[in-house]
C-alpha cells in the first residue's frame, strides 16, 4: 500500500459522537508512546494542538455525518487519505444518533427537540443533516465497531496498516466471545439477548454478567434478522419491543435489513 | 485393563490423592451450566450433571493460545510448560471426543502444541446417566475402554474403579491402601443391573449409520437444507460447544513497537461467514446454507467414510445449546422424515 521507506502518516478524525473512541485511544497509556513513535500522527483532534491535513497513508475517523459542513470534511479527509478506516459504532454504523431515522421525517424530529424558532441551516457548526454513517457517503476501507473500541481490537489492524498490509476482516457474533467466556446462552432462559445480530469484540462482558446484549457494537455482518426475530418473538417479546432493541444500536445496517424482513 | 474397588467414604481421600499429583479440574456449576474449572475447594465439585458446556477440548485446544514469536532474530515456538493437569468427571462420550481429537492432532502430523497439553492431561472418567438429549447409543459411544487413565464407575456404597493407562495404574499404586481388588459377585451384579438401567434410560435413538448415504443423495436438494439455513443465526455455538470440532484460525498480530510478531490461534466456526475464503477474496460457502451444509456433511458423511465413526459423540451439546433448535437430532429427524415416501416401498 505504501513504502516503509517513510514512517507512514496517520490522522485521527472525530465527527458526531462522544469521542470516546479518540478518548480510547489517549487512554493507551501504555502503548502511547510507541503509537506516536512508529508512525507520524498529524491530525489528532483531541491530542495535538497543532495541525494540518495534507495527505494521511491511514485515517481514523471516529463518529457519524451530521451536517453538511462534516460532510465536506469527510470527502476531503477521503480524497486525502489512502485507507479509511471507520472508528467506532457511530462512525461505522451511524450510532444511537441513527435511531428513529425512519420512523418520522427529518424536518418533524428537528422540530420535535428544537422549537419552530431555529432552523437548520442556523448552526455554526454547519446546517443539520440526518444522521449517517461513514460508509453512506464514501469508500470505508476497514471498520471497527465498538461503544467504545477496545484497544485489542484496534492494535491488530493499526500495526498491519502501519507496516503496510492489508487487515483481513473476520467478522464474529458476541455469541463467540460469549461461549468463549464459558456462558450458556441467555436466550435459552428466556431473556431477550441480542447477541447473535451484534459484532464480536466487547469480549461478550454483558451476558457474561447475566445481563441481556444491547448491541452498542453494531450489527454482525452475517446477522439473521429474520431468525433473531422469531426467536424474541418466542421467548415473548412483543414485535415493538424486539424492534426497538435490534436498532437501537443497530444505526443504518439493522434498518435496511429490518426493513427487507418486515416486508 | 485392572479394576479395583473404591469405597465411598473414602473417595475425599481419593481427591486429595489427585491433588497431590496435579492440579485438579472437574465439573462445578457455574450459572445455569456446568463447566470444568480448576478445584480448590473440593466441595464445589458435582457429579451429578449430565454435560458441562465444553468438553475437554479447552485443555487440548485452548479457545485463544499463542503458537509462536517473531522478531527480527528470529521465531520461538510457545510450547507449554510440563505440568500436570488431572481433569476428573469426563464421560463416556468426552472421552471419545479426545479420542477423535487425538486421531486428528496426533496422526502422522503431530500439533506439537496439542501434543504437549495432551501429554499433560490425565483424564478420569465418571459414570453419567442421560437426559433426553443424549445420543451416544446411536453414536457408539455410550461406553468406553480406553482413551482415559482412570473410569469411575459410581455404584450405591462404591466405586468401581477401572485403570486405563499406566499413569493411571501409578496413582493407584501410590495409595494402594485406598483401593481394593476384591470385587465380588454381588459388586458384579450390582454393576450389570446398574449398566442395564442406563441402557434403559436413553430415549432418543437416530440410525447415523444411514446418514452417509441419505446426505450424498439428498445433497443437492436445497429445500431441505434451506430450512436451516434460514433458521441459522451463524452465532458458532454449535462448533464451539461442540466436543470434537476443532477448526481454529490462526492470525499474526504485528506488536505496537512493530518489530514483534505473535501468532495466535483461536477456536473458529465453519458456520461464521468468511470461514471460506481463500486467497484472492473468493468465498466458497458465502451464505448460511452453504456453511451449514458443511458443518453436517463433515460431521454426518465425511467422517464416516474416512474413519468409520461419525464426527459426534453423542453429548446433546448443540441440542442443548443452539438456540434456534438446529442439532444433530433435528437435522438427522428433518432428513428422515423427508424421505418418508407416500408410495409404500417394499423390502426386497
Amino acid at each position: 500500500m505504501w513504502t516503509s521507506e517513510h514512517k507512514p502518516v496517520v490522522g485521527v478524525f472525530g465527527f458526531s459522537g462522544c469521542a470516546g473512541d479518540q478518548l480510547r485511544l489517549v487512554h493507551m497509556e501504555d502503548e502511547l508512546v510507541t503509537l506516536f513513535t512508529t508512525a507520524e500522527i498529524k491530525f489528532f483532534h483531541m491530542a495535538q494542538s497543532h495541525q494540518e491535513v495534507d495527505h494521511v497513508d491511514i485515517a481514523l475517523v471516529e463518529g457519524s455525518i451530521n451536517t453538511k459542513k462534516q460532510l465536506e470534511e469527510l470527502k476531503e479527509i477521503r480524497e486525502k487519505s489512502t485507507f479509511l478506516v471507520a472508528l467506532g459504532t457511530c462512525a461505522c454504523f451511524g450510532g444511537i444518533q441513527y435511531l428513529n431515522e425512519k420512523d418520522k421525517a427529518f424536518e418533524e424530529r428537528f422540530k420535535h427537540v428544537y422549537g419552530s424558532n431555529i432552523k437548520k441551516e442556523d448552526f455554526t457548526v454547519g446546517e443539520a443533516i440526518p444522521p449517517q454513517p461513514l460508509c453512506n457517503f464514501v469508500k470505508v476501507d476497514a471498520m471497527v465497531p465498538g461503544c467504545p473500541i477496545e484497544k485489542d481490537n484496534l492494535l491488530p489492524i493499526y500495526t498491519k496498516l502501519i507496516k503496510g498490509i492489508k487487515p483481513q476482516k473476520y467478522p464474529a457474533p458476541v455469541c463467540v466471545e460469549c461461549k468463549l467466556e464459558g456462558n450458556d446462552c441467555l436466550l435459552l432462559h428466556g431473556i431477550p439477548c441480542i447477541g447473535p445480530v451484534v459484532s464480536a469484540g466487547c469480549g461478550a462482558i454483558c451476558p457474561s454478567h447475566n445481563l441481556p446484549c444491547v448491541g452498542c457494537w453494531g450489527p454482525y455482518e452475517a446477522a439473521n434478522y429474520k431468525s433473531m426475530l422469531d426467536k424474541l418473538e418466542e421467548i415473548g417479546v412483543d414485535k415493538e419491543t424486539a424492534l426497538r432493541k435490534l436498532k437501537l444500536f443497530g444505526g443504518s445496517k439493522a434498518e435496511e435489513e429490518l426493513e427487507k424482513v418486515i416486508k | 485393563m485392572k479394576t479395583y474397588k473404591l469405597m465411598k467414604e473414602d473417595f475425599p481421600q481419593f481427591l486429595s490423592l489427585l491433588q497431590e499429583k496435579g492440579n485438579l479440574y472437574g465439573p462445578v456449576k457455574s450459572k445455569n451450566h456446568y463447566s470444568f474449572e480448576k478445584i480448590d475447594d473440593l466441595s464445589k465439585l458435582t457429579f451429578n450433571y449430565t454435560r458441562t458446556l465444553m468438553g475437554l477440548k479447552k485443555f487440548v485446544t485452548p479457545p485463544r493460545y499463542k503458537v509462536k514469536h517473531f522478531d527480527k532474530s528470529g521465531s520461538e515456538d510457545i510450547i507449554p510448560e510440563n505440568e500436570t493437569n488431572i481433569v476428573i468427571g469426563a464421560h463416556p462420550c468426552d472421552i471419545h471426543a479426545m479420542k477423535i481429537l487425538d486421531k486428528l492432532f496426533l496422526g502422522q502430523i503431530k500439533d506439537p502444541y496439542y501434543k504437549k497439553r495432551r501429554e499433560n492431561l490425565v483424564i478420569v472418567g465418571h459414570s453419567c446417566m442421560p437426559d433426553e438429549n443424549c445420543l451416544c447409543t446411536s453414536t457408539g459411544t455410550d461406553m468406553v475402554s480406553d482413551g482415559f487413565d482412570l473410569f469411575l464407575t459410581e455404584l450405591q456404597d462404591f466405586y468401581l474403579v477401572w485403570v486405563g493407562s499406566s499413569k493411571g495404574l501409578f496413582i493407584i499404586m501410590s495409595s494402594e491402601d485406598l483401593f481394593s481388588e476384591k470385587i465380588d459377585m454381588c459388586d458384579i451384579a450390582e454393576y450389570t443391573t446398574w449398566q442395564e438401567n442406563r441402557q434403559n434410560s436413553f430415549k432418543t435413538t437416530i440410525p447415523f449409520h444411514l446418514m452417509p448415504d441419505i446426505i450424498h443423495l439428498i445433497y443437492e436438494k436445497d429445500e431441505l437444507w434451506n430450512q436451516f439455513g434460514e433458521k441459522c443465526l451463524s452465532c458458532g455455538t454449535c462448533s464451539l460447544v461442540c466436543p470434537t470440532c476443532n477448526c481454529f484460525n490462526v492470525e499474526d498480530k504485528i506488536l505496537i513497537n512493530a518489530d514483534e510478531v505473535v501468532r495466535e490461534r483461536m477456536l473458529d466456526s465453519c458456520t461464521l461467514p468468511y470461514y471460506s475464503v481463500v486467497a484472492g477474496d473468493h468465498d466458497f460457502r458465502p451464505d448460511r446454507t452453504k456453511r451449514l451444509k458443511l458443518y453436517y456433511t463433515h460431521k454426518l458423511k465425511e467422517y464416516i467414510g474416512k474413519w468409520g465413526q461419525p464426527a459426534c459423540v453423542g453429548c446433546g451439546r448443540c441440542v442443548t445449546y443452539c438456540p434456534v433448535g438446529i442439532n444433530v437430532k433435528t437435522v438427522s429427524n428433518a432428513f428422515y422424515e423427508a424421505i418418508q415416501c407416500v408410495r409404500e416401498v417394499k423390502k426386497i
